[in-house]
């Protein structure tokens, strides 16, 4: 699904990730790891297109990383730091309108969203605004927008960042329910529980 | 002020101690500006005052009534200010710091309290000096009533400042305080009959030529009995209001001293608490309904923002529509009606600045970013056209102006209006290569270069006012604007993320 060939990126003559090879199959999650500053989101953000790299190519399902190109926007979701969040709608609102842009089925984005949010534990939380999120809550709020619409890849950096031990037990059990549902994960972690629950293959990156 | 008082606010300053060339500078600097700026508007305003137009609209019989209007509206304004940044302000770990420890906020916070209250109290004494000024030059009044007016205004800013400081003492209280007070000017302007039983009233029958000493009396007691109130208000400040307030105001000069007034303005954008049990997404046959009723809900959810924004487009279409009048100032109206247009979009626009933010981030809407724009340019688009064309009828038909021309100007600012307010949500942070020197024999302009950049949403606002007041007699201005509008608009759009 994925095949990513000696991918570097260098900034000035600061390198911020070092030449990398790695594939991940359908299906599959490739946990990312290591030290702070070893290019971790880096290597994310080239697979999410946000970046380009300076030496190397990624092909995903077979074709190039192009962000705005609308195959790819359907087939790759990515979270890398909180996605955009209207301040005037509610937790409910906001993961039931990215539902409904991707379906044309209301009773299907309906369902996606009290299932998505019951799954991440935020049902109790669907009247409240994003300020008055904690910033946990306000973490999970973000998964819930990217897991609230389809996916073949799902690019995740840190997904427990902020998250108590149960909710990121919470966050594991959705990861893995999509993986068994045949899609592709990627994601980026500090944490052994969630490297160690989820991970098919482990990609560790050193200092570069 | 207290020994334990003076000692932190001591240690607080002597972070920041300037030697003898950053103080010579500094008054080197404060000269300049008042030879060179000051003092030649000073000059303007004064001559502009006194010049036969100028009396004659301070002594038209509608002045006193214009005045409790003014002052009312004031007295509303500083309430509702205290609600978001207040008299009573330091910087963030002074005011941390002050307001967690014994010390009386009465006494902690007096320096800053006093300070904001003498530039208000100085402005309006010396609005109303300049007025009663004006007057006594032409002969329409007594030179004393110079003084006596002066001294009104001074009263009118303590006032004034004890309004906001309670704003901030009492936020919530402070809406419908501050829409009795407005309720009561009004009514105060236009039924004499109880101008001598209230404040605004009073003011206005203190105005050179009316004066009474009844009025200025009253005046003096209810000055007295609120400064005599201030320490108690002063006491009943809130922590998290002083601390919030300090950090909001700390963030907000931040960015306005790096030219970035849109994150500034942010700050201060009235954030959702009612409304939330009422859906705003009702996915419906067709995606563009279901995105205008969320925007219409989600602006519903801050109703004091929207009805400021309905408002504001409602001057701007009367603005618009005067510009046609017969020896108006077209342009000088037209601009204004730009600007305040621009601004009361603002409210209805929240959409279209989330469309601007997803469009430089990762793909979340199962929608083009273009569609996502366009779906969230409905809202704003539906408003504008409504209000806009609504006042300008409406005062087409009380004014007797013809209303095809009007229509077809007011149509015209609000589009321009719109694409302008979609440029300053696509506009992002400074452009690095605007931090480059631009020297010229007259010097650097490069910061009139960064300036214009910070503020070319405002001046493309008024540009498009004035080209629309001046549609029929200069149809390529208004072109040449609605090019540059459509322009920057794409230039950014391409550029975005």
């Amino acid at each position: 699904m994925i095949e990513v060939n000696d991918v570097g990126v260098i900034a000035g003559n600061v390198t911020l990730l070092a030449p990398i090879s790695t594939s991940v199959q359908r299906a599959e999650a490739l946990i990312v790891r290591g030290r702070n500053g070893t290019g971790k989101s880096t290597l994310l953000r080239v697979l999410a297109g946000a970046r380009k790299p300076t030496s190397g190519t990624v092909r995903i399902a077979g074709a190039g990383v192009i962000e705005r190109d609308r195959d790819f926007r359907r087939r790759v979701a990515a979270m890398i730091g909180l996605p955009p969040m209207a301040s005037d709608l509610t937790v409910l609102d906001h993961v039931l309108l990215v539902a409904t842009t991707w379906t044309e089925d209301s009773t299907a984005a309906a369902e996606l969203t009290h299932g998505v949010l019951a799954e991440l534990g935020l049902d109790s939380l669907d009247g409240r605004f994003p300020h008055e999120l904690s910033s946990g809550q306000t973490q999970l709020f973000g998964l819930a927008l990217v897991l609230a619409r389809p996916f073949e890849v799902l690019i995740l950096d840190e997904p427990e960042q902020r998250l108590d031990p149960d909710h990121v037990e919470s966050v594991i059990r959705a990861l893995r329910a999509r993986r068994d549902a045949g899609a592709t994960l990627v994601v980026a972690t500090h944490s052994t529980s969630l490297a160690d629950r989820l991970a098919d293959r482990t990609l560790l990156l050193d200092a570069a | 002020m207290s020994a334990r008082l003076r000692a932190a606010i001591g240690i607080w300053r002597a972070r920041d101690v300037r030697t003898a060339g950053d103080r010579g500078f500094l008054v080197y600097m404060v000269l300049m500006v008042a030879l060179v700026t000051v003092a030649p508007l000073a000059r303007a305003v004064w001559l502009s005052a006194t010049s036969a137009e100028g009396v004659a609209l301070f002594a038209s019989p509608a002045a006193p009534g214009a005045t409790m209007l003014v002052v009312s509206s004031m007295w509303t304004g500083a309430l509702l200010l205290g609600r978001d940044r207040g008299p009573a302000l330091r910087p963030p770990f002074p005011t941390h710091a002050l307001a967690v420890s014994d010390l009386p906020r009465s006494s902690a916070f007096r320096g800053p309290v006093l300070r904001a209250g003498g530039l208000v109290t100085a402005t309006t004494t010396l609005v109303a000096g300049l007025v009663a000024g004006s007057l006594a030059m032409s002969g329409l009044s007594e030179p004393l009533s110079v003084a006596v007016f002066a001294a009104v205004g001074a009263m009118v800013g303590v006032i004034t400042t004890v309004a906001w400081l309670a704003g901030q003492a009492f936020p919530r209280a402070a809406v419908p305080v501050a829409l009795g007070v407005l309720a009561v000017g009004v009514t105060t302007a236009v039924v004499p009959v109880i101008q001598p039983f209230t404040p605004s009233g009073w003011v206005g029958l203190a105005y050179p030529g009316t004066s009474s000493s009844h009025t200025l009396i009253a005046l003096a007691a209810l000055t007295a009995t609120l400064v005599a109130a201030v320490p108690v208000l002063m006491n009943r400040l809130d922590i998290a209001v002083l601390t919030a307030q300090a950090a909001r105001w700390d963030s907000a000069t931040a960015h306005v001293t790096s030219m970035d007034f849109t994150t500034a303005a942010a700050l201060y954008r009235r954030r959702p608490y009612t409304g939330r049990r009422s859906r705003a997404v009702r996915p419906m046959s067709g995606l563009a309904w279901t995105f205008l009723i969320r925007d219409a809900i989600g602006a519903a959810r801050t109703p004091g923002r929207l009805v400021v924004g309905v408002v504001a487009l409602t001057a701007s279409g009367v603005l618009i529509t005067l510009a046609f009048a017969p020896g108006s100032p077209g342009w000088l109206l037209g601009a204004a009606a730009g600007l305040i247009a621009f601004a009361g979009l603002g409210p209805v626009t929240d959409g279209i600045r989330h469309a601007a933010s997803v469009a430089g981030d990762f793909p979340l809407y199962g929608i083009s970013d273009e569609r996502l724009l366009a779906n969230h340019a409905l809202f704003p688009l539906v408003v504008l056209v409504i209000v806009l064309l609504a006042a300008a009828v409406v005062c087409s038909i009380l004014t007797g102006i013809p209303a095809a021309s009007p229509l077809a100007s007011a149509l015209a600012l609000g589009l321009l209006a719109l694409f302008t307010q979609v440029g300053n949500a696509l506009k992002g942070p400074l452009p690095p290569e605007l931090l480059t020197p631009i020297p010229t024999p007259m010097g650097d302009l490069g910061a009139a270069v960064r300036m214009t950049w910070a503020v070319d949403g405002v001046l493309l606002a008024a540009s498009a006012g004035a080209s629309a007041a001046l549609a029929f007699e200069s149809p390529l201005l208004l072109t040449g604007v609605a090019v540059t509008v459509v322009i920057v608009g794409i230039n950014r759009w391409r550029h975005r993320g």
